[in-house]
């Protein structure tokens, strides 16, 4: 298989017009052409560091604020899912802790290895490596699924003070995290990929 | 120049010119930087921000929870509970908790923490907000930063003063703790101004001290010369007034309180931690405004042989009259050694020297110089009757001119001892009951009932009718009488008839003025004699009707002259024996006896012999029985009467109808008919009720 790159062209990101290469605009749609985005690897370390430090205030500041008329609770996302599993709630304790924690943490581990792979010019396993690319990409926006969680109850529960559910910081620090960690992933140019397997 | 290939310039090494690290740089990396940045300052600042660790110790720290409890100070969180864990030997429950940094300072070791559970009490109810919210620590320090401290020890129960509080602090002692409670409120004329907190012993745990917090600005009352007393409960006492029933609050009622006022003007202001006493109730405490109640007090000892009940801790000490002192302890002691051991009741006097007359500043040994100066001129000690209704005692000092000759040892013993004289008890208790008894042996009933009865029976006969009638009857017949002897016809009569309507004139004067009716009240003992007089008179009556009878005859013969004589010499019978001393004397005996029963029933009234009543009762019973006798000859005396009525009138009838003096002398004879049938009912109403003569109304 021959890359356009190897073919001296050059295809527009966007409408997907090919270019000589050289060529500055897109005739059609006049996107910038590149070839090769060279600061690609930079921004996805820089989104994917982001993304991490963010993480951390997620597990250990409180994601949910419960109040009640007797109590008050904060538990955070690890808690919360311990708390689950000792009720009994295993299944939603799982669904918690996966997409919690295993998702996350899953795609930190992928893109750095994918961009590692690519600094590296690793030659193993090109196809397994764009596999793995579409699968972060693909889990990326489920990531959010507690995000969402913590904003419908939040919304649904407001009963002044009987009961009121409202955002801890780790939900908005979640939400950044996982922000930056799809904006680290849609950094990578999964092109380098290609060169890498040709050298 | 065949080099062709030299024509054309060298291939360049086209490379793209690397640009500097800085400008291959993506702006991107700001996003982590940043991120990290701000990471880092909110890690840095929650590091900062973070509170102080503190430790407090409670015994129980019941519903506090390591992450929820709060600290709070004067109601505003300050803190949180971290952890909770045992102290080695898991005596007590160690609380860690961080408090903010900005209160950290303040914590010194006047810092206090208690848990804050819901308390209802007798004042209302407190901490109920923690029922749904679960415990809270509150702690209470003042605002000065000393030295900063990080163990503490927790209060078991809430403080009552909080740190910021406006007032005065004093401290109180009290030789009974039973009427001072922690929270019992201090009132000062009604109003609640402060109140107690959690009472103690001193040191050696001969008083309770309590601490009590006046608010301000009532604490501006409090002087030198202020006095506190007991208003716990209530106060009942009576007097002139009667009974007074004295109820504070409902809490001072059931947690004790105190009240103050300062009755005098002139005391210094007091200073945080000034001692008061408090004293047992109002009328104490007010009269202890003029004696220093902490004055040094002297111990004399005085023991008796006899009981000692009534003499309680406090009972007064009077000097000739003026309280100086009062009993400090009761309590025996054994006397002598071996066979001649006795046990003696040893009061122990406290006497304050002020009172007794000494000059300011005396100590208490020249209290004992002086005291047993006296001593040695007489002065003992005795016990005598406080309050003669609750039978209490008190102990009197008392100058013995004749007393045996005593000095007061000063030396030996504990105390010095006052010897004793004769106590003066008047027991009011075994008096009474005497009187009681004495009282009670009275036969009481009997006498009502017998006054009762005689009473009855005197009302009754002076209701009679015939009783009234009988005077008046008489009254006419001696009108009658009158009118016979003004008439014309019998002007001529002979002067001894006229005598006899003057005799007639006598008695019916004497009859109105003594007012039958109101004498025979009270007739008795006379009576029988009158009756006896009665009777006697009436054994002439025989002769009277012989008399009448022999007039009868001469009427028969129809001889005026004759008929003369004989009316007038049976007039002149009728004259004797209504003239004779013994019926003059009749009314005034009866009168007599009247007052002499009139006299003896104003003294039975008067109570002033009760135990004569039954005894004149009895006499009484006699003289009415006597009567009885005496009455039973009355009516055979109407019976002849009546007899020499009817022969009279028959003399009368015989004589003709045709002048007036016949019609006159028989309605004479009418009138002493119906006299003599109103003697008769008299004499049947006394028959029927001798004892009725008694009464006096």
């Amino acid at each position: 298989m021959i890359t356009a790159r190897e073919a001296g062209l050059v295809a527009c990101q966007r409408c997907g017009q090919v270019h000589p290469q050289g060529t500055p605009v897109c005739v059609r749609c006049e996107g910038r052409l590149q070839s090769r985005d060279t600061q690609s690897i930079q921004r996805v370390w820089a989104w994917l560091i982001a993304g991490m430090i963010a993480y951390i205030p997620a597990n250990i500041y409180p994601m949910l604020l419960t109040n009640t008329l007797v109590e008050h609770s904060e538990s955070t996302i690890i808690g919360g899912a311990v708390d689950l599993a000792h009720h009994g709630s295993w299944g939603i304790a799982f669904i918690v802790f996966f997409a919690s924690v295993v998702i996350p943490i899953g795609k930190f581990l992928a893109i750095i290895y994918l961009a590692l792979s690519v600094q590296n010019r690793s030659i193993s396993n090109p196809h397994g490596r764009h596999k793995a690319y579409e699968l972060v990409e693909f889990i990326g926006r489920w990531s959010m699924i507690d995000v969402f969680v913590v904003a419908i109850l939040s919304a649904l529960v407001q009963l002044n003070t009987v009961a009121t559910i409202n955002p801890g910081i780790a939900a908005v620090s979640f939400a950044i995290s996982v922000i930056f960690t799809m904006l680290s992933a849609l950094s990578f140019d999964s092109r380098l990929i290609w060169d890498t397997d040709r050298t | 120049m065949t080099d062709t290939k030299s024509t054309g310039p060298a291939p360049l090494d086209v490379r793209p010119v690397k640009r500097p690290v800085l400008q291959r740089l993506s702006l991107v990396w700001l996003v982590p930087i940043l991120a990290l940045a701000i990471s880092l300052g909110a890690a840095w600042q929650s590091y900062t921000d973070r509170g102080t660790l503190i430790t407090i110790s409670f015994e129980n720290a019941a519903g506090v929870t390591a992450g929820e409890t709060v600290i709070k100070y004067r109601d505003v969180t300050v803190g949180t509970v971290e952890t909770v864990e045992f102290a080695p030997g898991l005596g007590d429950v160690l609380v860690h908790a961080r408090v903010d940094k900005t209160v950290a300072p303040y914590l010194d070791d006047d810092a206090q923490f208690w848990v804050v559970r819901p308390d209802v009490s007798v004042r209302g109810i407190t901490g109920l907000d923690t029922v749904l919210s679960g415990v809270y620590i509150e702690g209470n320090w003042d605002s000065d930063a000393d030295v900063a401290q990080y163990n503490f020890v927790g209060l078991e129960t809430p403080i009552l003063t909080r740190a910021g509080e406006r007032g005065t602090r004093i401290v109180l002692r009290t030789k009974d703790g039973g009427s001072v409670s922690a929270g019992a409120p201090i009132l000062h004329k009604g109003l609640e101004v402060g109140y107690l907190e959690a009472p103690e012993l001193n040191f050696d745990g001969t008083e309770v001290i309590v601490s009590a917090f006046i608010q301000s600005p009532y604490d501006k009352r409090i002087t030198s010369s202020t006095r506190f007393w007991d208003t716990s409960g209530f106060s009942l006492s009576f007097g002139a007034s009667g009974v007074s029933l004295d109820v504070n609050s409902i809490a001072s009622l059931i947690e004790g309180g105190i009240a103050f006022d300062t009755v005098v003007s002139g005391g210094t202001p007091i200073e945080d931690g000034q001692i008061f006493s408090i004293f047992y109730d109002e009328q104490t405490a007010r009269d202890s405004l003029f004696s220093d109640p902490d004055a040094e007090t002297l111990k004399v000892a005085v023991l008796f042989e006899e009981s000692v009940s009534g003499l309680t801790v406090g009972s007064e000490v009077r000097f000739q009259g003026i309280r100086v002192g009062v009993v400090d302890a009761i309590n025996a002691i054994i006397v002598g050694e071996g066979d001649s051991a006795q046990v003696r009741l040893q009061a122990v006097l406290a006497i304050e020297p002020v009172r007794l007359g000494m000059p300011e500043g005396s100590t208490t040994d020249d209290a004992a110089a002086l005291l047993s100066d006296f001593v040695s001129r007489g002065l003992r000690a005795r016990m005598v009757t406080g309050n003669i209704l609750s039978g209490t005692l008190m102990v009197e000092l008392v100058q013995v001119d004749d007393a045996l000759p005593a000095i007061m040892a000063l030396t030996t013993g504990p105390y010095p001892v006052i010897p004793t004289t004769e106590s003066n008890i008047s027991d009011v208790a075994a008096t009474a009951e005497g009187v009681l008894a004495r009282i009670n042996a009275l036969p009481v009933e009997e006498l009502m009932n017998g006054a009762i009865d005689l009473m009855d029976s005197i009302e009754r006969l002076a209701n009679d009718d015939n009783t009234r009638a009988a005077p008046q009857s008489l009254v006419a017949l001696l009108d009658e009488s009158r009118a016979l002897v003004a008439s014309q016809d019998v002007q001529a009569v002979p002067k001894d008839l006229r005598g006899v309507i003057n005799e007639l004139n006598g008695i019916v004067s004497r009859v109105t003025e003594l007012d039958l009716v109101g004498d025979i009240d009270t007739a008795v003992t006379t009576a029988t004699q009158a009756a006896n007089n009665i009777e006697e008179a009436t054994r002439n009556l025989p002769e009277i009707t012989a008399n009448i009878e022999a007039l009868t005859a001469k009427a028969n013969a129809l001889e005026l002259d004759a008929l003369v004589v004989s009316v007038n010499s049976t007039l002149a019978s009728i004259d004797a024996l209504i003239a004779s001393d013994d019926t003059k004397d009749l009314p005034r005996s009866l009168g007599g006896a009247l007052d002499e029963m009139r006299i003896f029933l104003a003294e039975v009234r008067e109570g002033g012999a009760i135990e004569n009543v039954n005894a004149a009762l009895a006499s009484a019973n006699e003289a009415a029985r006597a009567i009885e006798e005496a009455v039973a000859g009355l009516p055979e005396l109407s019976a002849r009467a009546n007899g020499l009525v009817s022969q009279t009138q028959a003399v009368i009838e015989s004589y003709g109808e045709r002048s007036r003096f016949n019609a006159e002398t028989l309605s004479t004879l009418r009138d002493i008919q119906s006299a003599a049938d109103a003697l008769t009912s008299l004499a049947r109403t006394i028959q029927r009720n001798p004892s009725s003569l008694l009464t006096g109304r």
